[in-house]
């Protein structure tokens, strides 16, 4: 305890005390005009180095947003392609039924041709339909310049395999668009497991009437030739080693390997039809098939069972390239489900990073403003004191 | 009988002599470092008149400041720990408000940077995402340069203030060589009377000087006062002083060490100083400013190398494999300048992950190389023995020795010194960003197996064979050959590497089925090596590989913060010591009016009755004058 005092002294702790005062409000002004609780990193330098971390966060997050809108975006528009793509080869299927018939003469074939011509054009069309910005929607990473260009052989795809992997939440990617190969071009051709056509020499009215797998596992890959005569079948392999042989009767299936091909009609001695695994066909060449079955001329009952089988085979690629657009569809449908998804993730994550970073930086008002006017009555505490304690003097009374 | 004459004028000398005082302190009731006097009185010894012995009257012994030795030390003390502190925390202040403001920090801009990194490989192909790009790494590159002229700034503001304060102190330190001899004068001359006022004016200036530099004290039996710095240098004995002065650092000139000179020439005490404005310019610069100096410049390099790394792994618009996006300048090694060998160092980085914010001092004895921190002074570990063909390599630096040098020469090698103020662009050509991978794959249409190629990736981009074209051909569902090469055995989901890609296959393959992967070209809309340019954003790549760049730019404002904090606290709690200190003092020492005032009046009663016993002597002998007369 302090028994004396010094009167220069009782003045500057007087002004000290005040000052002190004075310094303490200009913070909580300073805090207040700005809303926030750090001004500095010495405020709460663990506070102030977490912030940074939580800003970039949330930058990132931002980012995000702006990745899923383009992806969408994009999405959308590869989405409207295939749907268009899908309406064209339903058309096309339902031509491939409409021309499937033995009654049709030549001239009306030929109004069926040229819609598909039409449709043909529509589909390479689709095929490079761009984003909206300028990009090719099918074309890979190769997206500069148009994927499909046409050939005196068909369509050809110049493109490239190449996929883009975009962040849309933290690990989190998801792919953008779809190459023209995976879309347009490795489609199966048959049924998906093995193909049956006619010999370019048949003399029969036989033609191929149903094609299906019975047993998946007894499939062995590889070319199969089906021989008709003298009523019976003979089914040989690539190497002529007979597979199965029997009685032919019409519209009964020839069962071999698993798989079972139904041949309907009255062949003529030495008429055969070949049996191939599948492999990849585009679309276009399914399509371009189909004309050129309907444009085969002549209604003679061996043209007629030529037409018919290639009818056959057309409709099946085309269920197949019908299945296949729907399932790209659907895979687009999951990718845009997927940016919901990880739209409510980033909401949930920038929610969090907020409050974080709120609590870190942000002033709490209520606290604030009860220090400001607490702050405000030491000041003035302080002032007065000051004043009293000045005004008081010995000498005052030595008069 | 006694005098009463004589007692009554002794008496109004002696009241004459404590009113002077009391008036002395009164009129110092404002001067600075003034320490209140008071008169001591003896009673006159008594005159033996055989009844008993009659005193004499009072005198006046000596006038004496009321003064606590022991507060004053410690008070000096206190007063250059104050001043230490506020120097620190005025310089730690700037330094995290610069560090941690929004429009001045590094945070902001490398964020944006890595995001428009990020943006682009959202949209590898547009035009304006490559521009934002480079526009990002522009602001970046400025706030890397403008953080670090305020760095600069600061170092020249630092030498500036040292000489200023070595120059202050030197003045302050003659001073009290020249009081120190006026004391000693003045006690010589007085006889041993205390020379008050003179005794104020050294307390003064010793308060003055400790706010320079942290001081001790030795009282001399002369009434000298020796002065020395806190670790033992003298800069005052008796009448004479020491000089302190500033010298350029050996290795780099444009930095300045405290030196004295106590007579031989000017001797380095930076290490040794402590306390007082000098102090704290010195710590602050050897514990926040060269340290955020060189945190800063291993964020610049470290960003830089690691940016061009991953732009080397992917592909340009051109269809070229991706080159410098960044230029950086290497670790500057510099002589000491009592070095006289002719060796030059050439050093350069040779592993980011391994950077450290430390400088190094690298020694030769003649025989070896030593190397040693440059701050702490701890051997560092190394390897090498700096030929051309086997470097030294310590730090994640490499250095090549080239000439020859003497025993004895030293060179401080500071790795990132420069980083900061020499990042620049190495291209402004936005297609030199290298968005796509050098190489792609296509899975043939033919192929009849379930196999699929994903994360193709690039892991040798400096592979000759890197752009030439393979085929991966299955021999069967279980094998597979590259280029014809050998059979391999196939397993589902592990990676196929040649040529420096690795690419990984899963599913069933097909015997026949076929993966090519062949040159990226130019154009692609790839976003391979982007994502991975992106993706450093949250990297860990520095300290090891387990910090990213924001991280440890996080890490730097809040050491600095830290140690802004800890000066403000620190600063707050000697301010509390030094005013309790000052109480103490000043309750010793200090002038109350109103004590003066009470004083005043009872020197004046006292003068009063002394006078009234003139008076009474006057009449008393005028009684006797008159009796005899009639």
């Amino acid at each position: 305890m302090i028994s004396r005092i010094g009167t220069s002294f009782l003045h500057l702790q007087g002004l000290s005390a005040m000052l002190l005062q004075q310094a303490k409000l200009a913070k909580v002004q300073q805090q207040m005009s700005s809303g926030q609780r750090l001004t500095r990193a010495a405020d709460d330098p663990a506070a102030a180095s977490n912030a940074l971390g939580i800003d970039q966060a949330l930058a990132e997050l931002n980012r995000h947003d702006e990745n899923a809108k383009s992806l969408q975006q994009r999405l959308n528009a590869e989405e409207g392609a295939l749907t268009s793509v899908g309406d064209v080869i339903a058309r096309v299927q339902e031509l491939a039924v409409q021309a499937n018939n033995g009654t049709y003469s030549d001239s009306e074939r030929k109004a069926v041709s040229a819609e598909l011509h039409q449709l043909y054009d529509e589909l390479v069309g689709f095929a490079n339909s761009g984003d909206g910005t300028g990009r090719f929607l099918f074309g890979g990473t190769q997206d500069g310049a148009a994927p499909f260009i046409r050939t005196a052989a068909g369509v050809t795809y110049r493109g490239d395999q190449g996929q883009r992997q975009i962040p849309l939440a933290p690990g989190l990617n998801v792919v953008d668009g779809d190459p023209g190969t995976e879309i347009f071009q490795r489609i199966p051709s048959g049924n998906g497991t093995f193909t049956v056509s006619a010999a370019a020499g048949n003399a029969g009215s036989a033609s191929v009437q149903a094609a299906v797998v019975t047993n998946g596992a007894a499939w062995v890959p590889g070319n199969y030739t089906i021989q008709l005569a003298g009523g019976n079948y003979t089914v040989l392999d690539a190497t002529s080693t007979v597979v199965a042989s029997g009685a032919y009767v019409s519209g009964s299936a020839i069962p071999f390997n698993g798989i079972s091909v139904t041949i309907g009609g009255t062949p003529q001695p030495g008429d055969s039809f070949g049996v191939a695994a599948s492999g990849s066909q585009d679309v276009f060449a399914t399509v371009q098939k189909l004309i050129d079955a309907v444009d085969l001329p002549g209604t003679t009952p061996a043209i007629n069972a030529q037409r018919s089988t290639l009818y056959f085979g057309a409709q099946q690629d085309l269920a197949q390239a019908l299945a296949h657009i729907s399932d790209a569809r659907a895979n687009v449908g999951a990718r845009l489900s997927a940016i919901d998804a990880a739209g409510l993730q980033r909401s949930a994550a920038k929610l969090d990073a907020h409050t974080t970073l709120s609590n870190l930086r942000d002033l709490d008002y209520t606290e604030a403003v009860t220090r400001l006017s607490l702050l405000q009555t030491a000041l003035q505490a302080a002032q007065q004191t000051y004043q009293r304690v000045q005004g008081s003097s010995l000498f005052d009374f030595l008069r | 009988m006694a005098d009463v004459l004589l007692t009554g004028a002794s008496a109004l000398l002696a009241f004459q002599r404590q009113l002077d005082t009391t008036s002395h302190n009164i009129a110092n009731v404002g001067t600075d470092g003034y320490t209140r006097q008071r008169v001591t009185l003896q009673a006159l010894p008594g005159q033996n008149f055989g009844n008993g012995f009659i005193g004499n009257g009072v005198q006046a012994v000596s006038v004496d400041r009321l003064t606590d030795p022991f507060i004053q030390d410690r008070l000096l003390e206190s007063l250059s720990e104050q001043s230490r502190l506020d120097r620190f925390s005025t310089y730690a202040d700037r330094l995290d408000t610069l560090l941690s403001n929004t429009d001045t920090g590094l945070a902001q801009p490398m964020q944006n940077y890595f995001d428009a990194l990020q943006g682009l490989s959202a949209n590898p192909s547009s035009s304006a995402a490559r521009n934002s790009v480079l526009a990002a790494a522009r602001t970046l590159i400025t706030r890397f340069q403008s953080l670090q002229t305020q760095l600069d700034a600061t170092q020249n503001d630092i030498n500036a203030r040292l000489t200023q304060a070595a120059n202050t102190a030197n003045t302050y330190a003659a001073q009290i060589a020249q009081v120190n001899t006026e004391i000693a004068n003045a006690l010589a001359a007085s006889g041993g009377q205390p020379p008050n006022d003179l005794l104020d004016q050294r307390d003064q200036l010793l308060s003055q000087l400790s706010k320079e530099i942290g001081i001790s004290t030795a009282a001399q039996s002369d009434g000298t006062l020796n002065v020395f710095t806190a670790n033992g240098q003298a800069l005052v004995i008796g009448g004479t002083s020491s000089r302190l002065s500033t010298l350029p650092d050996p290795y780099q000139p444009q930095r300045l060490d405290l030196a004295i000179d106590l007579g031989a020439g000017p001797v380095r005490i930076s290490s040794l100083a402590s306390g007082g404005e000098i102090g704290g310019l010195l710590d602050f610069r050897r514990e926040v400013l060269d340290p955020t100096a060189s945190e800063l410049g291993r964020v610049a390099a470290s960003l830089a190398l690691t940016v061009n790394a991953q732009n080397h792994d992917g592909m340009d618009a051109y269809g070229s494999l991706g080159g410098d996006l960044f230029n950086v300048a290497g670790p500057v090694a510099l002589g000491s300048s009592t070095n006289t060998g002719s060796a030059t160092l050439g050093a350069s980085f040779a592993n980011v992950a391994q950077l450290t914010g430390a400088n190094y001092q690298l020694r030769y004895d003649g025989a070896n190389w030593s190397v040693v921190d440059a701050t702490t002074g701890a051997a560092v570990s190394f390897s090498g023995t700096g030929a051309a063909g086997n470097p030294l390599t310590f730090g994640g630096v490499s250095v090549v020795v080239s000439g020859s040098a003497s025993a004895g020469d030293s060179f401080l090698l500071k790795p990132t010194a420069s980083a900061a103020s020499s990042l620049a662009l190495a291209t402004g050509d936005p297609n030199r960003i290298a968005t796509a991978l050098p190489v792609r794959i296509a899975s043939s249409l033919a192929n009849a197996g379930t196999a699929t190629a994903g994360g193709l990736a690039v892991t040798d981009a400096a592979d000759p064979n890197l752009l030439s074209s393979a085929s991966i051909v299955f021999t069967s569902a279980t094998t597979y050959s590259i280029n014809g090469g050998p059979a391999q055995a196939y397993a589902s989901g592990s990676p196929i590497a040649a040529n420096g890609w690795s690419v990984t296959v899963s599913g069933v393959p097909a015997a026949g089925d076929t993966f090519t992967v062949s040159a990226n070209v130019a154009g692609s809309s790839d976003n391979g090596n982007a994502l991975a340019l992106g993706a450093l954003s949250t990297a860990p790549v520095l300290d090891g590989g387990t910090q990213s760049f924001n991280a440890t730019y996080a890490g730097l404002v809040a050491r600095v913060g830290g140690a802004s904090q800890q000066a403000d606290l620190q600063k707050t709690a000697q301010d509390a010591v030094q005013a309790t200190l000052a109480a103490q003092r000043d309750s010793v020492a200090g002038v109350n009016l109103d004590e003066e005032a009470a004083n005043l009046v009872r020197f004046q009663q006292a003068y009063q009755a002394a006078a009234q016993i003139i008076n009474i002597a006057n009449q008393t002998f005028a009684a006797l004058l008159a009796a005899v007369r009639s």
